[in-house]
C-alpha cells in the first residue's frame, strides 16, 4: 500500500472528492481492459477534469513515487491500461472536450478522453475525415489511441495514428505541462517529441491534449467481396490489385471458420465452404471509385476468385462490414478465453504465415482463427482456449510463443497495432536487439526518472 | 445458434467496450461499472467469490436504465440488460428486499386503490406533496422512496376509472370499427387522467369501441426491474386474465406497452403461463401504432401548438420498435408543423426510480435531452409515455423553457 490516508486526502483536494474512487467495486471494474487474461488492482482511480489536475497528481505521485497508470476507455488489447503496479488509475474520459476543428488548416484539436466515433461523428458534419480506425472505436479515447498508436483496416492507404499527430500537450511525470509539436504539417524543429510519445503506452508522459491533422472527406465509397478457395490465391489478389496501381482503403482477410459462424448467426448468404473471403473498400472522386471498383473485380476474377460482388448500396456494404466485426462476436461465442494476436509480416509473406499458423494450431490441438488485414500484413490470429483449463491454455501459450517465432523469422514484427503492453513483454528481447530495448529504458529514465508511468510495461 | 442462455451468459462478454458508446449513464460518470462491460466483470468476480453481494455491488446492478441500448449493439450478441435483471433477481433470492419494498408490492398486488388512496392522502400532507416537495412517483417506485427534489403533479383526486364509462363509444358521426380494451397504467389512472380520457376519446374518435376494464393492476414493470420477479409475475397473471375476453389491448403508455408486449419473457420455461402470455403478448399495441395500423387518416387538433417535436421513449423505440408511427400521425395533422429534433432518441433521464437513486447522473442524461429540445425550437414535445411526460415537464422548468409537453393523444382526440 502506497497511497496513505493522507495522499487521499490531498488527492480529493486537487479533484474533488466525485472524482475520486477507492471502494473495492470500484478498483476492481478498473483493473482490467479489453483482453481476457490480465488483471492489476488499482489503490484509487482519479477522474481529472482538466490539465492542471493532472499536472498536480503527477507532482504528488511523483513525489511519493506512486504509480500511475493512464486509461481512457480501457479497450486496448495488450494489457497496457492495467494497474499491474496497483498505485493510481488516472482516468481521462471526463476530458472529453473537442477544442477545435480547423477546416481551413484541416487541423483538429481535441482533449484526450474524447471518444474517436465521437469525433468522428462531428468531422462528419463539415464533411472532414480522420482515417485511423482502431476496430475499437466506438468506444476508444483519442488519448489512448495516441498512447497505443492505433490503427485499423484503413492503415492500408491512410496509415496510423502517427501519421496524422502533429503536436500535444502533455504533462511529464515530475508534473510540467508541456506543448510538443505544432499545428503544421510540416515541422523539423529538433526531435520529433509528440511522435516519441506516440505508442509510448503511457510510459514516458500523460496526454492530456492532441493536435492532428485531418483530410477532406471522399466524395464516394464502395464495398466488393471477393471469394476465395484458399488463402494463398486470396493473398495473391491483393498483390496484383497493388501492383495495378489500385491502393483499396481497406482489403480484410476474413477465414473460413468466422465465414461458417457468421453464416451460423446471421446468414448474409456467404459460401461456407470458401476458405477465404477478402473484402475491400475504395474511396475517392466517384468516377475513380468506379473505375477502382471495376478493376478490382476483374483482377480478383483473373487471380481466382470464385466469386466478386460489388454492394449495391449502403445498405449492402454496411452488412458486408458488419460481418467483419462479427468475427470477434463469433470467437467469443465459442470460447471463455481467446488469445488475440497481432503479428505483421512483409505482405508478400502473408501466405506462409497463415500456412504455419494452420500448422501451429494442427500440431498443439488447438483452434486458431484468423482475420487480418490483407493489405498490410497484419494478421489477427484468435487462439481459442480456457485459461481455467491450464492444460489447454498452456498449449495455446506455447502456440502463441510459435506464432510470434513464425513472424519473426519471415522478417516480421510481434506487434502491428495493439502494442506491447504486458501481453508481448516477454517477447520483446526476441524481437528487438538488446541495444534497442536499452535505449528504450534511457528514453524511459530521461522522462521519468522515478519510473512512476505505467510501470511494467513493454519490457519485463 | 445463439440460445436465449448465452444471451444471459457474462462469460461471453468479450469486454469490446461497445456498450460504452451507447449507454446514457456511462456516457454522464463514466465509471465502468455503471456501464454494462463493467457489471459483467462484477458479476463474473462474484460467481468466482472474488466479490461479494456487498452494497456496492447492489447499487452496480441498480446503476442501469435498462433502456437496453447495448442489447442493440452487443456483438456478441448478449442481452446486458437481461443479465442484469437476472442479477437483480439473484440479489433478491438471496437476501430478500426491503420491508418497504415488500409492503408496498404487496399492496400493488392486493390493495391498489388502497395504495393508491394512500399515495393521494400522501399527496395532500405538505411536504409531501407535488409543489417542491418529496418525490411520490409512479406507485411501485414508492420502494426507493427518498428524499429529493423531483416534483410531481398532484395526485388526481378523480382516478381515471370514475372519469370515464366502462364502454366508450365512438361519436356519433363515426362508424364503429371494432372493440379494444384499454390500458391506463398506474400514471394515468392516478396522475394524469385527463392524458387518459384524451387516449380513450382518440381511439373511439378513430371508430372503436374502448372497454375500461375491470381488475386491472399496475403492468408490474417496475417491480419487475427491481427484482422480484415473483411478483411481477403475479402481476402479470392478473392483467392477462382480466384482459383475457378482449382482441386488443391498447395503451398510451410506452412503459406498460413494453411490459405487456414483453411478459411472455418473464415466465420461466415450463410455466403454463408462459405460453398464455406468448399469445397475450400479440394483441397488445401502444397507441400510435395500433392507430396507423388501422389508417389513421390525420384530422385536424383543437388548440394545438403551431410547431412540436417528438421525443421517443426508450420503451417504446428501443423495447417495442415503434418510432416511424408517432412521427407519421404528426405529420399528417392539419395545422401543426413537425420538426425532428437532434438526439430525439436519445434517454430523458427518468428510468423509473433510477431517478430518484441516481439523481445526479439522472440530471446529467436531462442537461442533453434539454439542450436539443433548446435547440428544437419547437413550441411543444409531444411523447407516447406518461414517465417521460413527467420527466420532460420537470426537465422544462429546471431549464426554464418555453415549451409545453404533450402526450400524442392531446392531438388526436
Amino acid at each position: 500500500m502506497t497511497i496513505t490516508k493522507d495522499i487521499i486526502k490531498r488527492l480529493n483536494k486537487i479533484l474533488g472528492d466525485k472524482s475520486v474512487l477507492v471502494s473495492r467495486t470500484d478498483l476492481m471494474s478498473f483493473s482490467y481492459d479489453a483482453t481476457s487474461n490480465w488483471q492489476g488492482m488499482p489503490e484509487i482511480v482519479l477522474f481529472p477534469t482538466d490539465i492542471k489536475q493532472i499536472s498536480e497528481v503527477l507532482a504528488l505521485a511523483n513525489e511519493n513515487s506512486i504509480p500511475v497508470t493512464v486509461r481512457g476507455a480501457g479497450t486496448n488489447l495488450s494489457g497496457g491500461s492495467i494497474p499491474v503496479s496497483g498505485g493510481i488509475v488516472l482516468c481521462t474520459s471526463r476530458m472529453n472536450r473537442i477544442i477545435e476543428i480547423d477546416a481551413v488548416n484541416f487541423t483538429a484539436t481535441v482533449e484526450a478522453g474524447v471518444v474517436l466515433n465521437d469525433f468522428n461523428m462531428e468531422l462528419a458534419k463539415q464533411n472532414l475525415f480522420f482515417p485511423p480506425d482502431p476496430q475499437s472505436y466506438l468506444a476508444a479515447t483519442m488519448g489512448g489511441c495516441v498512447a497505443e498508436n492505433s490503427g485499423g483496416p484503413y492503415g492500408l492507404k491512410y496509415g496510423v495514428f502517427k501519421h496524422y499527430l502533429l503536436g500535444m500537450k502533455a504533462v511529464l511525470a515530475t508534473g510540467e505541462i508541456v506543448s510538443l509539436g505544432a499545428k503544421t504539417i510540416k515541422n523539423v524543429t529538433g526531435y520529433d517529441l509528440p511522435l516519441l510519445i506516440c505508442g509510448s503506452e503511457g510510459t514516458l508522459a500523460v496526454v492530456a491534449q492532441a493536435t492532428i491533422k485531418l483530410l477532406p472527406m471522399p466524395e464516394a465509397r464502395q464495398t466488393v467481396l471477393a471469394v476465395f478457395n484458399d488463402v494463398i490465391t486470396a493473398n495473391a489478389a491483393v498483390s496484383k490489385i497493388l501492383s495495378r496501381g489500385v491502393r483499396p482503403a481497406k482489403a480484410e482477410l476474413i477465414d473460413n471458420w468466422i465465414i461458417r459462424r457468421i453464416e451460423e448467426a446471421a446468414p448474409l448468404g456467404l459460401p461456407v465452404d470458401a476458405e477465404a473471403i477478402l473484402l475491400f473498400e475504395l474511396d475517392g472522386a466517384v468516377e475513380t471509385v468506379s473505375m477502382e471498383a471495376a478493376k478490382v473485380v476483374e483482377l480478383c476474377f483473373n487471380a481466382g476468385a470464385t466469386d466478386v460482388r460489388e454492394a449495391k448500396d449502403k445498405k449492402e456494404a454496411d452488412n458486408f462490414w458488419t460481418a467483419r466485426r462479427m468475427g470477434f462476436s463469433a470467437i467469443y461465442g465459442n470460447a471463455p478465453t481467446a488469445l488475440a494476436e497481432d503479428v505483421t509480416v512483409p505482405m508478400d509473406k502473408l501466405p506462409e504465415l497463415m500456412e504455419r499458423i494452420k500448422r501451429i494450431g494442427e500440431k498443439n490441438d488447438v483452434m486458431i482463427v484468423t482475420m487480418g488485414h490483407a493489405g498490410d500484413g497484419n494478421l489477427h490470429p484468435c487462439i481459442l482456449t480456457d485459461k481455467k483449463n491450464p492444460e489447454h491454455y498452456a498449449r495455446a501459450q506455447k502456440s502463441t510463443q510459435e506464432i510470434f517465432d513464425a513472424a519473426l523469422e519471415l522478417n516480421g514484427v510481434i506487434s502491428g497495432e495493439h502494442g506491447i503492453g504486458l501481453e508481448k513483454r516477454r517477447y520483446l528481447k526476441n524481437a528487438m536487439p538488446p541495444e534497442a530495448i536499452e535505449l528504450l529504458k534511457k528514453i524511459k529514465t530521461v522522462f521519468d526518472p522515478r519510473g512512476i508511468l505505467n510501470p511494467g510495461k513493454i519490457w519485463e | 445458434m445463439i440460445t436465449p442462455q448465452m444471451k444471459i451468459d457474462p462469460d461471453r462478454c468479450m469486454k469490446c467496450g461497445f456498450c460504452m458508446s451507447v449507454c446514457p449513464v456511462y456516457h454522464v460518470d463514466h465509471i465502468e461499472n455503471h456501464v454494462a462491460r463493467g457489471r459483467n466483470v462484477l458479476l463474473r468476480m462474484v460467481r468466482d467469490n472474488e466479490l461479494t453481494i456487498e452494497d456496492d455491488y447492489r447499487e452496480c446492478l441498480y446503476s442501469c436504465l435498462l433502456c437496453r441500448r447495448c442489447d442493440a449493439v452487443c456483438p456478441a450478441n448478449l442481452s446486458p440488460a437481461d443479465i442484469t435483471l437476472e442479477a437483480r433477481n439473484d440479489v433478491v433470492e438471496k437476501k430478500g428486499m426491503s420491508w418497504i419494498q415488500k409492503i408496498i408490492y404487496w399492496g400493488i398486488l392486493n390493495r391498489r386503490s388502497l395504495v393508491a388512496r394512500f399515495v393521494g392522502l400522501a399527496g395532500l400532507i405538505p411536504g409531501l406533496s407535488s409543489k417542491g416537495g418529496r418525490p411520490l412517483h409512479h406507485l411501485a417506485d414508492m420502494a426507493s422512496f427518498i428524499p429529493g427534489v423531483l416534483s410531481l403533479p398532484r395526485m388526481s383526486l378523480r382516478p381515471l376509472r370514475k372519469r370515464v364509462s366502462m364502454v366508450t363509444s365512438p361519436p356519433p358521426d363515426v362508424k364503429e370499427r371494432g372493440q379494444v380494451a384499454f390500458f391506463p397504467g398506474c400514471i394515468f389512472e392516478f396522475f394524469l387522467p385527463d392524458v387518459g380520457e384524451d387516449t380513450v376519446n382518440s381511439l373511439a374518435k378513430a371508430g372503436f369501441s374502448v372497454v375500461f376494464p375491470e381488475g386491472l393492476n399496475c403492468c408490474g414493470l417496475s417491480v419487475h426491474n427491481a427484482g422480484d420477479f415473483k411478483t411481477s409475475c403475479l402481476l402479470a397473471s392478473r392483467n392477462i386474465e382480466a384482459l383475457e375476453p378482449y382482441d386488443h389491448v391498447i395503451t398510451g403508455c410506452a412503459t406498460c406497452g413494453s411490459a405487456l408486449k414483453d411478459y411472455h419473457k418473464w415466465f420461466r420455461e415450463g410455466d403454463p403461463m408462459a405460453e398464455k402470455a406468448r399469445e397475450f403478448s400479440k394483441k397488445v399495441s401502444d397507441f400510435s401504432e395500433f392507430l396507423v395500423k388501422n389508417g389513421f387518416n390525420g384530422g385536424s387538433a383543437d388548440h394545438c401548438p403551431t410547431t412540436v417535436t417528438y421525443h421517443d421513449p426508450c420503451h417504446l423505440r428501443l423495447h417495442q420498435g415503434v418510432y416511424l408511427e408517432p412521427r407519421e400521425i404528426l405529420n399528417s395533422i392539419e395545422g401543426i408543423k413537425y420538426l425532428e429534433m437532434d438526439n430525439a432518441d436519445a434517454c430523458c433521464g427518468l428510468g423509473g426510480s433510477f431517478s430518484i437513486a441516481h439523481r445526479e447522473v439522472s440530471l446529467g442524461i436531462q442537461d442533453k435531452k434539454m439542450e436539443s429540445l433548446k435547440k428544437s425550437g419547437a413550441q411543444a414535445v409531444v411523447t407516447s409515455c406518461p414517465g417521460c411526460m413527467l420527466y420532460l415537464a420537470h426537465g422544462i422548468r429546471r431549464y426554464k423553457l418555453p415549451m409545453k409537453v404533450m402526450h400524442i393523444s392531446r392531438l388526436t382526440r
